[in-house]
């Protein structure tokens, strides 16, 4: 049985398949699951504060009351393809980043897609929104993209099934109703598709002698819109008392607020960066997070997401951070080598330089 | 329709950098319905205290209207309820059995109860110690899970010490509630509030005899609404923690800080009393922890509703108190309205005290400072019933800024009520 065009087909068996399905329902085999940053059980057994082995059953230091590390605290996801970290830092009590990671094949080229939202801390359970917003909306990302859909509008509705996601977590209260930041790609072999709202970012950071590095995101924040105005240079922006509020996010009340959309054609090999403003607080210059992520991040995706996560602590961890990596172009890990050996053999800057040769 | 006691909590869990106190609002709430099995009629008794002193017999209707509120409280216990009624003197005695044990309600103990209360005779003084001891001893005849009083007087407890009533009360803490009503004007709210604080009753004055009855009748029914005896709560803390109070705060004002009961290394129990279906109440608990650094979260409080049974402590409901420390000020500056409310509730409740007890000592100035501040109290959180009884002590000028003069004539019946009915509160809006 052939599929029909357009439809998404079973990897292992042909098989048609719905374009949400986790499963094959013919084999059973895995359809490539997104893979989230989501909630899970903490096997500790002593209290870091006072080392009492009386932990209970919630979490808690029943001698000193302390709360214990959750799953959420500190996460690292590698789908090979692109690989992301996501940490709490030092100065907040939880992990209110969320992201997703999910890879898919398109005319046989891998695809990359992530998206990263950032609760904002003044409403309602931002920790269960971020969460909610990344599961919904990479789902539908995923969707969209083994349907072959047009991934501008898979972005819109990535979106809109995130903001669905929120509302749903909507109950009265203190504070504002739950909400987030929103930014998500997806890197085909051609293009990067970007689409955010506040003021978590896209970097493209390109490898190689002359190579760029920019910012393909702007932030929907106070500071970003007094730059934008002429008003401020962007180094002062940052200064600014209330720099960091967000005047446009993924929200239960945000209904009717158009996400930003972008597509970036990149002009040669090298990495796109998705980050939460707990990194990039610490260098919010496209041309420092090259330096920092490169050459690494080309063929070590998750070492290098690792390592800018512990920079950000580092510099101070105000912030909840949450990296995540996707060399372009992107290139599935090899099934069959073993991964130790083959970053020994093969020194990171010499493909680089090989494409860069190519322009 | 809720089948489990439930213990919710109010709070901002955010504290600034250093910050030590964890304040929150407790909201304990009874199942609709009966809990696991309600306490069935066999297991509640009920003993109502009537002063029989001599002062009892002016004026006259006094004594008979205390008959008759007597009378309409019995024929409200239920079927099977154990009870007894007292007359208290300087000493005390049983009208009702007379065989000093409690007689089990039905129509034919009812009537012959009432035949005795509308015979018993007023003589002699007042020992209010004596009459809780007698209740005392008539309630351990009987089994009865669910032991409550009323107690009625109309004068001072002049035929004992303060000692000797206090000797009293400890002996009945944990052993029965008790609602304490005082006829007329000539009875010491102090004293009642004494009784009726330590065994987890109410207080109040009924100026004129003839609201007796009543009352009687309403309390009694509410008493045979209760189902679920002997509940605690049972607050956890951190070690080093410093444990500053916890005070019921609605319906009424009532710091139990200093009955906790140890419960465990790390936790202490404060008695609630009985819970009749869907009643609930607030709590305002307060504690002192070593402050953690930014971005921890600390466990301040598990705040635990505790029912006695025969096979051990039953764990009703529980709530956590938390304590997250922030360097965002947008989050450790919000004010939660609950803890606000009733912070302002519990000063009500005070400053009418000391105002009153100022006025009392004929410190104009200071009474009129307190109930200045209690009328502006009053008018910003909505207490209407205690804004009205403050009004008839004072002359509001200005409500707003609490801005009063002293009524020149004060109605002794309007003093007493505005003292017994200070510690009233009204709840926050949800």
């Amino acid at each position: 049985m052939t599929a029909e065009p357009g439809t998404a087909v079973c990897p292992n068996c042909g098989r048609a398949v719905g374009a949400t399905d986790n499963f094959c329902e013919g084999c059973r085999t895995e359809l490539a699951p997104a893979a989230v940053s989501g909630d899970g059980p903490v096997a500790a057994t002593e209290c870091p504060a006072c080392h009492s082995a009386q932990i209970s059953a919630d979490g808690y230091c029943e001698s000193c009351g302390h709360k214990l590390p959750a799953a959420r605290d500190h996460i690292e996801l590698d789908l090979g393809v692109l690989a992301g970290v996501t940490d709490k830092g030092l100065r907040h009590s939880r992990n209110e980043d969320a992201m997703a990671l999910a890879t898919a094949e398109q005319g046989g080229h891998p695809v990359a897609l992530a998206v990263v939202c950032d609760g904002v801390s003044s409403s309602r359970r931002p920790d269960e929104a971020s969460l909610a917003a990344v599961e919904a909306a990479v789902r539908v990302l995923l969707a969209g993209v083994r349907e072959d859909a047009d991934l501008l509008e898979a972005s819109k509705a990535a979106v809109a099934a995130a903001q669905q996601a929120l509302a749903g977590l909507n109950e009265p209260g203190p504070g504002d109703p739950p909400s987030a930041t929103f930014v998500s790609a997806v890197l085909t072999h051609e293009t990067a598709t970007l689409c955010w709202l506040g003021d978590s970012r896209a970097y493209w950071l390109g490898s190689g002698p002359d190579a760029e590095a920019k910012r393909l995101t702007t932030d929907d924040s106070l500071a970003g819109e007094m730059v934008a105005a002429g008003l401020v240079s962007e180094d002062d922006a940052m200064t600014l008392p209330g720099a960091h509020v967000v005047t446009g996010w993924l929200g239960a009340d945000a209904s009717g607020t158009d996400p930003h959309v972008a597509t970036f054609a990149p002009p040669g090999p090298g990495v796109l960066l998705l980050c939460s403003d707990g990194l990039w607080n610490y260098r919010p210059g496209a041309a420092e997070l090259a330096e920092l992520a490169l050459p690494g991040a080309l063929t070590d995706p998750l070492g290098t997401a690792a390592a800018l996560t512990s920079f950000a602590i580092e510099a101070g961890g105000m912030d909840n951070i949450t990296v995540v990596v996707a060399p372009y172009p992107p290139t599935a890990p090899a099934p069959e080598e073993k991964p130790a050996p083959a970053s020994e053999e093969k020194p990171a800057p010499a493909p680089e330089e090989r494409t860069a040769d190519e322009h | 329709m809720s089948t489990d006691f439930t213990v919710e909590i109010s709070q901002n869990e955010y504290l600034a950098e250093g910050a030590s106190d964890v304040n929150a609002i407790v909201t304990v709430t009874a199942p609709d319905a009966g809990l696991a099995a309600p306490v069935d009629d066999q297991g509640s008794a009920e003993i109502i205290i009537i002063d029989c002193s001599g002062s009892m017999r002016s004026p006259r209707t006094k004594i008979e209207q205390a008959r008759a509120a007597t009378a309409a409280a019995i024929d409200v216990i239920k079927d099977g309820v154990a009870f007894a009624v007292i007359a208290g003197t300087n000493k005390a005695q049983p009208i009702f059995p007379l065989d000093y044990g409690l007689a089990i309600a039905d129509d034919q103990t009812r009537f012959l109860a009432k035949q005795a209360v509308a015979g018993s005779l007023p003589r002699g003084g007042t020992a209010i110690g004596q009459w809780l001891r007698l209740a005392h001893s008539m309630f351990l005849s009987h089994p009865a899970a669910l032991r409550h009083a009323i107690l009625l007087t109309d004068g001072q407890n002049q035929h004992e010490t303060p000692e000797q009533l206090g000797e009293a009360i400890s002996l009945c803490e944990g052993v029965f509630s008790c609602d304490c009503r005082g006829v007329g004007t000539d009875w010491e709210v102090s004293e009642l509030r004494r009784i009726s604080s330590a065994l987890l009753g109410t207080v109040d004055i009924v100026p004129d005899p003839s609201g007796l009855a009543a009352d009687f009748a309403s309390m009694m029914e509410s008493a045979m609404g209760k189902q679920v005896a002997d509940v605690s709560l049972r607050v956890w803390t951190p070690q080093h923690a410093e444990f500053r109070f916890l005070k019921q705060v609605a319906p009424t004002v009532e710091d139990l800080t200093s009955r906790r009961v140890q419960s465990g290394p790390q936790a202490g129990d404060y008695p609630t009393g009985a819970w009749g279906p869907g009643e609930s109440r607030d709590y305002h608990l307060c504690v002192r922890v070593t402050p953690a650094g930014v971005g921890q979260e600390m466990l301040a409080a598990r705040v635990s509703l505790v029912a006695a049974t025969p096979s051990g402590p039953d764990v009703l409901g529980q709530g956590l108190v938390r304590a997250i420390w922030t360097d965002d000020e947008a989050l450790s500056t919000r004010i939660n309205g609950s803890v606000a409310h009733y912070t302002g509730q519990a000063e009500l409740a005070q400053v009418i005290q000391e105002g009153l007890e100022a006025r009392k000592r004929g410190d104009e100035d200071t009474a009129t400072a307190k109930l200045g501040r209690a009328v502006a109290l009053a008018e910003q959180s909505g207490n209407e019933g205690t804004a009205k009884l403050l009004a008839k002590v004072v002359d509001v000028v200005d409500a707003a800024s609490g801005t009063v003069q002293l009524k020149k004539r004060v109605d002794d019946a309007d003093e007493m009520a505005l003292d017994t009915r200070s510690t009233k509160t009204v709840r926050t809006k949800k």
